[in-house]
């Protein structure tokens, strides 16, 4: 029953692993900071945006995810940074010898489990994103008017700052308004025959005009903003044909949106895979170095060589010792000490 | 009688050293919070400067630059210097340059002083740069195929939209100028006929505003045009409106901006000032209770700093009669005559 990826450990190489641990552990607290802050940046973001995402969208829970694992993996790091630094010192060790082990497993189950899901939702999740945006700009373009509903009466002001500020028209381009009635009937004339002509030439009984609300306006264009009859080639002097995009915004909120969102959720993505490799350097280390103190009894400046390994024994011996400890509590088992029968193997040399 | 004397022992010594050093390096971090206050401000300055007739005085964002450098400067100085107080050797080397050093401190206090000042006072020429600024700025709105001046368009439209604003004190200021081009109106139309027609200048004036004035949080779409005539729209009356667009003018939004941002810099700078004058005070008490250690044989006995040797006044005069002795430095009957008086006043 010999040790898994057994490593032979004299004073000098554990005091460099100590050390260069020490150092990593640090790293991965600020890349588990730095996971934090990119995923708080993200759940704002979408907070902001919630009115233009269908409540359906699972994207929400991402960042959620994301900031879990970036607290699992800042603790590792502090954890990792405050055992490593123990670990050189005789008088600091004795208390963390009883805590690492259970450590290490939480560590492992916990902070590495956050971070694989986590980074499978970065590949999975973006793809619901289209048709949660899709939804949700459909729905706020319908209620633009609805100013005086309640529930709605927000959506006018929201979809125009987002309109200015992301420099979109509508949901695909500027000819989504065509299709919705933005201007509420309180404001309409009933009186006015062209009003009513409008109302009455479709099925809804929509008012539907070819105009669009003053936050698609280009502020580009070299002419003040036309915003009414835009079809209408004779409606407006002197249109030059060859200049008709600067006149409004082209770009269509739904690929602004999706293009804000998906570059935050992929910078998020990089951050966590960073923190994903530190973290399984940090926590391969210090399993070596927990392995290697114990065969020394705990005793740091042992010259004697100790060895590290990943597990006393092989997976089937492991499951087999546990099954039988579980089993055989009363009568003391046979394959309690394993890895004090294994000769020393002359593990990888040392750097 | 020597002003606020205090009695120091060696360990008092030893503790306002070390005190002293730390707040410097404090200090060095305090300068680098100041000179880079000092250029996000003149950034922030250079941004708007096309509103601003590219005439604002950087006055204040300068000086805030060079007093952020001067104190890292000084302050690391003087850590320095208090790191080798507490060492006679190495203290010796610094001994004859402390006093002028101090003065140097004292000069630097007062300027520091004189730039917090500014900071509060600056407002006043900043309102009248923005209003000249705003006015030109509209003025050439529509002159969006002249080199030069082609982007104001632009840059005014942003600025409404960011800071909520419209024209220089209200909307009404777009009413006087004429901010569509005449490339963009139809000469055959009546109606354009009718209103060159209708002033001196023959400029094409609208009761109308750009799109920029738009406030969103208005319950119905945006009336731009015809804002005075209630008829030209249903259920609308431009007394009562308030919604429709930005109430704010341009110039009232962007000048409590930068007076907000140059209050908190200044606020920043006075606690800094506070700061520096704790540490100048220190460091003249650290150098008299060095002075006074009588016997350097015995760094354990007690020693007294103090502020100034004698009180303000005959300190006055003294500094007074030196400044004299500078001025007749070449007549000897005269300088002897003063060596005489000055054993007396002392």
């Amino acid at each position: 029953m010999a040790p898994v990826l057994p490593l032979v450990l004299p004073l000098q190489p554990r005091i460099r692993l100590a050390q260069g641990l020490w150092l990593l552990s640090w790293l991965l607290a600020l890349a588990g900071g730095l996971t934090l802050l990119c995923s708080g940046h993200l759940l704002v973001q979408l907070w902001h945006l919630s009115t233009f995402l269908a409540p359906s969208c699972p994207f929400a829970t991402l960042p959620q995810v994301a900031l879990a694992a970036g607290t699992m993996a800042l603790g590792t790091g502090l954890v990792g940074a405050g055992a490593s630094r123990a670990s050189l010192d005789a008088a600091q060790y004795p208390p963390w010898r009883k805590v690492l082990g259970p450590l290490l497993v939480a560590g492992t189950a916990a902070g590495g489990g956050l971070l694989v899901f986590a980074l499978g939702l970065t590949l999975a999740l973006p793809g619901s994103l289209d048709t949660g945006l899709e939804e949700g700009l459909g729905t706020a373009l319908a209620h633009y008017k609805d100013t005086e509903v309640p529930g709605h009466c927000h959506a006018k002001r929201l979809l125009d700052e987002l309109q200015l500020r992301h420099h979109c028209c509508g949901r695909h381009g500027y000819k989504d308004w065509f299709g919705v009635q933005w201007v509420s009937s309180r404001y309409l004339d009933p009186s006015d025959q062209d009003v009513v002509d409008r109302i009455q030439s479709n099925v809804e009984g929509l008012y539907l005009i070819d105009g669009v609300p003053f936050s698609c306006c280009n502020p580009h264009s070299p002419r003040p903003c036309l915003q009414s009859r835009l079809s209408d080639p004779h409606a407006h002097p002197l249109f030059d044909p060859r200049q008709p995009s600067l006149n409004l915004w082209t770009q269509g909120c739904h690929a602004a949106l999706l293009g804000h969102l998906q570059s935050l959720a992929s910078t998020l993505g990089s951050m966590l895979t960073v923190t994903f490799m530190l973290q399984i350097l940090v926590l391969l280390g210090l399993r070596y170095l927990q392995t290697a103190l114990e065969g020394l009894g705990g005793i740091i400046d042992g010259e004697g060589e100790a060895q590290g390994y990943l597990f006393p024994s092989g997976l089937k011996d492991m499951l087999k010792t546990a099954w039988l400890q579980g089993g055989v509590a009363h009568r003391p088992a046979p394959e309690e000490a394993p890895a004090e029968e294994a000769p020393p193997k002359e593990g990888l040399p040392e750097a | 009688m020597a002003l606020l004397k205090v009695t120091f022992d060696q360990k008092k010594r030893v503790k306002l050293a070390q005190g002293l050093w730390l707040m410097n390096w404090l200090s060095v971090l305090a300068g680098i919070i100041i000179f880079s206050l000092g250029l996000f401000l003149k950034i922030e300055l250079r941004k708007r400067s096309d509103v601003m007739n590219n005439s604002e005085s950087h006055f204040v964002p300068n000086s805030l630059i060079v007093m952020g450098v001067l104190s890292c400067v000084f302050n690391s100085l003087a850590g320095k210097i208090c790191y080798d107080a507490l060492d006679p050797a190495k203290y010796a080397k610094w001994k004859p340059w402390l006093k002028p050093y101090l003065a140097v401190c004292v000069l630097f206090n007062i300027a520091l002083f004189l730039v917090t000042l500014c900071c509060f006072l600056m407002r006043g020429s900043l309102e009248s740069t923005l209003a000249h600024g705003l006015k030109n700025g509209m003025k050439y709105y529509r002159d969006t195929d002249t080199p030069g001046r082609c982007f104001m368009k632009k840059t005014i439209d942003m600025l409404q939209i960011e800071f909520k604003c419209c024209g220089n004190n209200g909307f009404r200021d777009w009413f006087e100028i004429q901010w569509i081009s005449n490339r963009y109106l139809d000469f055959s139309s009546k109606e354009v006929k009718d209103r060159i027609k209708s002033n001196v200048d023959g400029r094409y004036l609208v009761d109308g505003v750009p799109f920029s004035c738009c406030n969103p949080s208005s319950p119905r779409p945006c009336i731009q045009y015809q804002l005075t005539n209630n008829s030209a729209h249903y259920s609308y009356d431009h007394q009562t409106e308030e919604l429709n667009l930005w109430v704010n003018g341009c110039r009232a939004a962007l000048l409590s901006y930068y007076s907000s941002l140059m209050n908190s810099m200044g606020a920043v700078t006075l606690l800094v000032w506070l700061f520096e004058v704790t540490i100048t005070i220190g460091l003249r008490y650290l150098h008299t209770a060095l002075e006074g250690v009588s016997n350097p044989e015995d760094p354990e006995c007690e020693s007294e700093g103090w502020l100034l040797e004698k009180s303000v006044s005959e300190t006055w005069k003294a500094f007074l009669e030196s400044l004299k002795k500078l001025g007749k430095s070449n007549q000897v009957e005269a300088e002897g005559a003063d060596a005489g008086q000055a054993p007396e006043a002392g």
